[in-house]
């Protein structure tokens, strides 16, 4: 028994269009249940750590996210914060609350994502700065820079990109709380309507309303608790902060730089990896990842994804619950979930047999940040 | 083609020069006289030695895209679609994201020969670019 970090408990909202609740309901609720899935009481948590998802960000211009939850939940915590790090705040906040707990800065850390873009007000109407003014309009602009990028160098078609959320649906099917259960054919993908070119409506993640929590905590702690501990075995951050003038922006992920690393840590090399947990913004997203994930080879993660590979029942399962693309927009954090409940063994019909690694990641922003842990039973 | 409500750069200290200078049609970029680094946008200091000692610099106008992106969805209704989004990459090293024009959307490709071309929209003017072979000038 040590301080080490662990998982102890896991809880979310439903996910999809959840009116009359803002994303402070759906904060509390998702916080509630991850610590009575840990079978604690709110009494002991002494840390709260917060990822607000794209449309909170800092409150009223003066109030950081943290400090309003923090209220609601009348926490008086040892250690506290909330991560802008858009895609990457999710798993970046967990790996936090893994340093703290270590550190010793506290003991139960609850890690709280939330958002209710769908219910609120003005949400997503944002633009690029200057770029505005020449049409360039949200990540979706910006993904479908990087996947003409790969079609161009590495002669990716349509059709790999379809591979990926043909999967992600089809994960979706066997995960009861998914937001789109129907499977889809890659005929239906390839005849879906075109957004910004090379990406269609089908590349894009879900948006959705909803809120996940984890509880992190150490070994030591954990073994009073009801839920089987899951171990944080490797964590590392890295990230590309001059986007377009870095040369290889659209070409390699920081994750290149900080999955080895995580890996390393963990003692794994990506074959041991039995389920990766993708973040999945845009399907072009999960292609770099297998590659600077070293799953496949830089270029080759069009022909690694055929036939089914990544999905139910492939050889590298990816995002079992349909992640961004099928299960919801969960800014990461339901990521780390499914990954927990994997390693746990109780992922119901979707299960893979015999899970004891997983890989999760977070990416954001304009492809500008980057988190990676590295979870095992 | 100037809608009232196009999105228009929000130019600062930093950026000003930058859009002054597409006003004079002039495209520049900002150099550093300790390393001669060239970048884009504008900024404080080099990105590459920290170097205060930084003035603008016009270059070419000419460069290739880098890549692309064709938007078959409106998102603003003063900037209809289709139209292309590109990040472009000057002779003399620093990218920025515009517009293709002079050409039509199925004709562009990574890699492809593009020059400047100054357009104006309400008080700006947008520095674009068009294929080098000349497809389409204004009329």
């Amino acid at each position: 028994m040590s301080r080490r970090a662990v998982i102890a408990g896991v809880g979310h909202t439903a996910f999809g269009k959840l009116e009359g609740r803002t994303a402070w309901h759906l904060e509390a609720e998702a916080a509630a249940a991850a610590v009575a899935d840990a079978g604690l009481r709110p009494s002991g948590v002494d840390g709260l750590l917060t990822d607000p998802g794209p449309t909170q960000g800092i409150l009223d211009g003066i109030t950081p996210h943290f400090l309003r939850l923090g209220a609601q939940l009348g926490l008086d915590p040892d250690y506290t914060g909330s991560e802008i790090l858009g895609g990457a705040g999710s798993v970046a906040i967990v790996e936090r609350a893994a340093l703290a707990v270590e550190a010793g800065l506290c003991d139960v850390c609850l890690c709280v994502y939330g958002d209710s873009p769908l219910s609120s007000a003005g949400a997503f109407q944002y633009g690029r700065g200057d770029e505005a003014a020449f049409g360039f309009f949200g990540a979706v602009g910006l993904h479908a820079l990087a996947a003409r990028r790969h079609m161009h160098l590495y002669g990716t078609r349509s059709e790999h990109l379809g591979e990926v959320v043909v999967a992600a649906r089809a994960h979706a099917a066997r995960t009861p709380h998914a937001q789109k259960r129907r499977p889809i054919s890659m005929e239906d993908y390839l005849v879906s309507e075109p957004l910004v070119e090379p990406l269609r409506k089908l590349d894009c993640c879900l948006v959705s309303d909803g809120a996940a929590a984890v509880l992190v905590t150490t070994e030591e702690h954990a073994s009073d608790l009801r839920t089987p501990a899951i171990r944080i075995l490797g964590h590392a951050q890295a990230h590309s902060l001059s986007t377009y003038a870095s040369p290889d922006h659209f070409d390699t992920l920081p994750a290149a730089r900080c999955g080895p690393k995580a890996l390393a840590v963990a003692g794994l090399r990506p074959d041991d990896v039995d389920v990766a947990l993708l973040y999945d913004c845009f399907t072009i997203v999960v292609l770099l990842q297998l590659e600077d994930y070293g799953f496949c080879k830089k270029g080759e993660s069009g022909p690694f994804v055929e036939g089914g590979r990544i999905g139910p029942g492939g050889s590298l399962p990816v995002n079992p619950s349909g992640g961004l693309l099928a299960e919801g927009y969960g800014g990461g954090m339901l990521h780390v979930i499914e990954a927990v409940r994997q390693l746990r063994g109780e992922a119901g019909e979707r299960q893979v047999p015999g899970a004891e690694s997983a890989l999760v990641s977070g990416h954001g922003l304009g492809m500008n940040t980057h988190s990676t842990l590295v979870l095992g039973s | 083609m100037s809608d009232p409500q196009q999105p228009l750069p929000q130019p600062d200290a930093l950026t000003g020069p930058f859009w002054e200078a597409c006003r004079r049609g002039a495209l520049e970029v900002s150099a550093c006289a300790d390393c001669g680094h060239r970048f884009l946008p504008p900024g404080p200091c080099c990105p590459r030695c920290w170097s205060t000692q930084l003035a603008p610099q016009e270059v070419s106008g000419r460069g290739r895209v880098f890549s692309f992106a064709v938007y078959r969805r409106t998102y603003h209704p003063a900037i209809p679609a289709p139209y292309v989004v590109a990040l472009v990459e000057l002779d003399e090293g620093p990218r920025l994201i515009s517009n293709i024009v002079g050409c039509a959307p199925e004709e562009v490709a990574v890699d492809m020969p593009v020059e400047v071309r100054f357009e104006e929209a309400d008080d700006f003017t947008l520095p674009r670019f068009a294929p080098v072979d000349g497809g389409g000038e204004n009329p």
